[in-house]
């Protein structure tokens, strides 16, 4: 913090470049991007001196190589779009049940005690361990993806809506009351509203399970998607595919947290003062 | 904002109330209450923590039912009549957070299926008549505690009710925003002639405000005395320099005094 004005008073003008350079390069931001460009540098240079079957490390730039030629040839942009579209359908699926079940476990004490058992058993069981009992059910086609994508999210979603609207300050439901409310605008318009940070929470979390439980699936059994090339590529020892639909994966994984960090901003922007 | 319905009185007919509490113990909240609130008229219920005042406003409101006794709503000529519109202003505000100000004023018109630019219009009027043009679009967590409360204020007129319920209105302020805003609402339920009923635990602001004062016992509550107000309005701070305003306060002190020893010393009575 006192570096700088320090150094800016002081700077002679002949300096001034190699100092602004250095000013720059210790930025937080920009060492964090130096950190990633050293490993993958050090990582090109460490499997060229040494040698190294490409089988066991493949340097980054085939890498990068095999992923556009994936994308352009290889039909990477179908198997993502597939992948996609079992994430986010199966989590719409989700969103609109888990929702709805919330809510009616927030107001019926009767339905809460109903479905709070098979919550409380079906919550903690790692949902992959349910792929083989829905291949037997439901084949392995879209019906199955779409399930086990839903089983994902819907949990969090659920507990997340139920919480959120459990802490509602009950002030807002008789002011809503006063005004004149009746039961079902209560939830539309002041339970609903009060519980969508909740409900959001839930969705990060819910997501999130979706796409491991979609990928891993889809190395189950699938033809099509990541999971499916990623498992293929293995299985024939196409060590730089298997990087690339990693590759994809982790860039999937950033751009969905960071559309959900604005978002979350944006539901929010009542909270702060 | 003149008064929309018939003149009706709230008539309360040896109002009880017991309810379970947690523990098991059925706790009388309520006892034998006997009271009117008039039309037109300003009641203050004052008395000492715990006493039930907020519950006879909910059994007013509908909210709560009594468990003995009951509530009428008669005309001056004694006919039954039908509830009367009522708003209520809370302590806590209870405003929206995530509506806007405008937006929380305009609400129970919407419930009500009011259109958009109709009710806005009206909201916005009923924020320049508290003094808060201008924040339309601020959410509450913007504002003061009592920018919040004339927020709450508005909210309840803008509905134009007959009767106009305040629980403890300006409980959660500071002194100063106090005094300001007691002088405000004393204007505005001047001037809208609308029937209020004011629970409060302040002495100054029941006088200020009501032309009746109930005074209430401790738990279980019950009216000890009923004190009528007779200082000319428009009633402000000077009129707290006034000889007669000094005997009144000395009158109910008096009363709540001992009610509020005896709430004090009496096992659960500060709850």
């Amino acid at each position: 913090m006192l570096e700088r004005p320090l150094t800016d008073a002081s700077t002679p003008v002949a300096g001034s470049g190699w100092r602004r350079l250095a000013t720059w390069l210790g930025e937080p931001k920009t060492l964090g991007w130096l950190a990633v460009a050293a490993v993958l540098i050090g990582w090109e240079l460490v499997v060229i001196v040494f040698g190294f079957n490409p089988i066991y490390l493949p340097r980054p730039t085939r890498i990068v190589l095999a992923l556009i030629e994936m994308f352009r040839n290889g039909g990477l942009t179908t198997d993502l779009l597939y992948t996609l579209g079992r994430v986010f359908g199966g989590f719409a699926i989700a969103l609109v049940f888990g929702v709805a079940i919330g809510i009616w476990m927030a107001i019926s004490e009767r339905f809460n005690a109903i479905a709070d058992n098979f919550i409380a058993a079906l919550y903690p069981l790692p949902k992959v361990t349910l792929i083989p009992l829905l291949i037997i059910w439901l084949g392995t086609g879209g019906p199955f993806m779409l399930t086990i994508s839903a089983l994902g999210a819907v949990f969090p979603i659920v507990l997340n809506t139920l919480l959120g609207i459990r802490q509602c300050d009950p002030g807002l439901v008789l002011a809503a009351r006063d005004l004149g409310a009746t039961r079902g605008q209560i939830i539309r318009m002041v339970l609903l509203p009060g519980a969508v940070p909740s409900i959001f929470a839930g969705i990060r979390l819910g997501l999130g399970v979706s796409i491991i439980l979609v990928v891993a699936a889809e190395m189950v059994v699938g033809k099509l998607g990541l999971g499916a090339r990623l498992y293929l590529a293995g299985q024939v020892l196409e060590t730089e595919q298997v990087f690339a639909v990693l590759i994809v994966l982790a860039t999937l994984g950033i751009v969905i947290t960071k559309t959900q960090d604005a978002i979350d901003v944006w539901l929010n922007r009542w909270r702060v003062a | 904002m003149a008064m929309a319905g018939p003149a009706v009185a709230i008539d309360c007919e040896g109002v009880g109330l017991t309810y379970k509490a947690k523990t098991g113990t059925a706790v009388n909240a309520l006892e034998n209450v006997r009271c009117r609130f008039a039309p037109g008229k300003v009641t203050a219920i004052i008395g000492p923590s715990g006493c039930g005042k907020s519950t006879l406003l909910q059994i007013a409101r509908g909210f709560l039912d009594p468990s003995q006794g009951r509530l009428r709503f008669v005309t001056l000529s004694g006919e039954p009549a039908a509830a009367p519109a009522m708003a209520t202003v809370w302590q806590a505000f209870n405003l929206f957070p995530w509506r806007t100000v405008l937006e929380n004023v305009a609400f129970g018109l919407e419930l009500a299926g009011v259109a958009r630019a109709d009710r806005e219009a009206r909201a916005k009027r009923a924020l320049a008549k508290v003094d808060l043009a201008g924040f339309e679009d601020k959410y509450p967590k913007q504002l003061s505690g009592g920018m919040r409360q004339r927020v709450g204020i508005a909210r309840a007129l803008v509905m134009e009710p007959d009767v106009l319920l305040l629980d403890e209105p300006f409980g959660a302020l500071d002194a100063q925003t106090r005094l300001v805003l007691q002088e405000q609402l004393a204007t505005l339920v001047d001037t809208s002639g609308t029937t209020a009923i004011l629970v409060t635990h302040s002495i100054e602001e029941a006088i200020l405000l009501a032309d009746t004062v109930l005074v209430m016992t401790a738990r279980p509550g019950r009216i000890a005395a009923e004190i009528e107000v007779d200082l000319p309005r428009p009633r402000s701070l000077a009129t707290t320099h006034d000889a007669a305003y000094g005997a009144l306060f000395d009158q109910i002190y008096g009363l709540l005094r001992d009610e509020v020893v005896r709430a004090m010393t009496t096992e659960g009575g500060e709850a």
